[in-house]
């Protein structure tokens, strides 16, 4: 695994989430890259259930479980602030048999979809993310196979998105600033990949309450 | 043509031949149309006869006499000259049919692309011969005569002189670790980790390198049994182009006589790669040129340059 950055692409002035990701993969396909098959990520919410809050009546915490095509053979379960873990995908059976302890948050499962373009040693992912039937924004996700140190390649990976997101290219990762010399994981991109989808959870509802 | 003029041809004497042999052959001729004819018609047979007898013989002196001046200038012609510098294949330019068969010209154009060839030839190996590539101390040409009865040492060291000279290098930098093995006999293979950037696997014969194989540090250095392998290329394309630079360093840095400084050498220049991925290229500035990071690294300054922008 290595180095990988989840950003967000806005959606271009006039245009339909599905105009901008074409836009973006045909800039892809200009500068050389090739497509390699298509990609899934998803995520659903778990919140734990009332009966196992304490008295004090503490908040629920937000449980998430997330998959990766890129892992087929692998589930992972990340809290907020919390840890990750990387599980195998039995994990999903084991969070039916404890429905006591965390409940599954209605109509929260959001994914993002897409096709994998293969540039030299660069693997660039450009999904739609979609909760229910709606698009609700791009993801893109570029990931540098042969840099395992995230601090180490940040310059290279910037220079990387700036020649085909120009504008909209985002900042460091906040995991890249976590953890300086250690080795990168795919933990890690799930973090990136939670963050994005909780930004995109809460910006939807601006632009619907502007239409009505 | 063949060159007349340097021959030693009597020109004279070769057109009055070819004259005598006209002459030759018109008496030769006459003599047969006399023995055609036959007898003329005269009074008596013995005049007919005798008529006919002086006729013939006065043809055949004629043709006596024609054979003897032709004799006579052949010896004045003169044989062309021994010293022709083309000796046969000149003989193969007074073949007339040159649209279908243009031997000759063929044969002096080969001629001279060869003598060319041979000529650059030599100019190329004198020059090439100021590169030397050998490895080994031997002097290049040297006869079995005049070899000096010792061997050169270089090539037969105690494995333990190696051991040790590779935990001193291994000492040297703290960024980078050389683990040492022996699996396939005395030559040494020795897989250096530098940082978190990459792995090498370096196989030794005596304290000369013999070949390097570069693989990211994600990327599994061993077989399905558990043995070094060293001979699968890596899965990402910088590291393959940066096999190809340690390749070409191992091939440059050479000192037969002092091997040990030779692999300080080479060590000191791979451990310029820590910097991989944060280094720009020191001529274009950008990190990337055509997806790879600068994957050169020079040879006496150590800075970075992407492969197409080292001078």
């Amino acid at each position: 695994m290595g180095v990988t950055c989840v950003s967000q692409m806005p959606v271009a002035e006039g245009k339909s989430v599905q105009q901008t990701v074409e836009l973006l993969t045909r800039k892809l396909e200009m500068l050389g890259a090739e497509k390699q098959g298509t990609f899934c990520v998803d995520c659903e919410t778990y919140h734990t259930a009332a009966s196992t809050l304490g008295s004090q009546g503490q908040a629920g915490k937000l449980m998430y479980v997330m998959h990766n095509s890129e892992y087929p053979l692998s589930c992972f379960a990340l809290f907020e602030n919390g840890p990750c873990l990387s599980a195998d995908t039995n994990f999903d059976v084991l969070m039916v048999k404890l429905k006591g302890f965390f409940q599954s948050a209605k109509a929260s499962k959001i994914e993002t979809r897409g096709t994998r373009y293969q540039y030299c040693d660069f693997l660039v992912k450009v999904g739609t993310v979609t909760m229910g039937p709606s698009a609700r924004g791009i993801s893109v996700e570029v990931e540098y196979g042969p840099c395992v140190v995230a601090s180490d390649c940040w310059s290279l990976l910037l220079e990387f998105l700036q020649s085909f997101l120009g504008s909209h290219t985002p900042g460091a990762p906040t995991v890249f600033g976590n953890r300086h010399d250690a080795v990168y994981g795919p933990a890690d991109t799930m973090v990136q990949y939670m963050e994005l989808f909780n930004k995109i959870r809460k910006q939807q509802q601006v632009p619907v309450a502007g239409i009505r | 043509m063949a060159d007349v003029l340097s021959v030693g041809v009597n020109l004279e004497a070769f057109s009055q031949a070819i004259n005598a042999i006209q002459a030759l052959r018109s008496s030769v001729s006459r003599v047969f149309d006399c023995l055609k004819d036959g007898m003329r018609n005269k009074e008596t047979l013995e005049g007919r006869e005798k008529a006919f007898i002086a006729h013939f013989q006065d043809n055949l002196h004629s043709v006596n006499r024609d054979l003897n001046e032709l004799e006579r200038l052949s010896n004045l012609v003169g044989k062309p000259s021994e010293n022709h510098p083309l000796h046969n294949s000149g003989l193969l330019s007074l073949d007339p049919v040159q649209d279908k068969t243009p031997l000759y010209s063929q044969l002096l154009q080969a001629y001279k692309w060869s003598n060319k060839l041979q000529y650059h030839a030599g100019l190329a190996s004198g020059l090439l011969n100021q590169q030397s590539l050998k490895r080994s101390a031997n002097q290049m040409g040297v006869s079995a005569k005049r070899r000096p009865k010792a061997q050169p040492t270089t090539l037969v060291l105690p494995p333990q002189y190696v051991d040790d000279v590779i935990s001193r290098i291994d000492r040297m930098f703290p960024e980078m670790s050389i683990h040492l093995s022996r699996p396939n006999g005395t030559s040494a293979m020795l897989l250096v980790t530098l940082g978190k950037v990459l792995k090498v696997i370096v196989v030794m014969r005596s304290l000369f390198i013999d070949r390097t194989i570069v693989k990211g540090y994600n990327e599994s250095v061993y077989t399905e049994d558990g043995k070094l392998d060293i001979w699968s290329k890596s899965n990402y394309q910088v590291f393959q182009k940066v096999t190809d630079h340690a390749t070409t360093a191992l091939l440059h840095y050479q000192l037969p006589q002092m091997p040990d400084v030779v692999v300080r050498s080479f060590m000191t220049w791979l451990r310029s790669y820590i910097k991989l991925f944060q280094a720009p290229c020191q001529r274009c500035g950008k990190f990337l040129q055509d997806g790879l990071p600068p994957t050169w690294r020079d040879f006496r300054t150590l800075e970075a340059f992407h492969d197409t922008c080292r001078q």
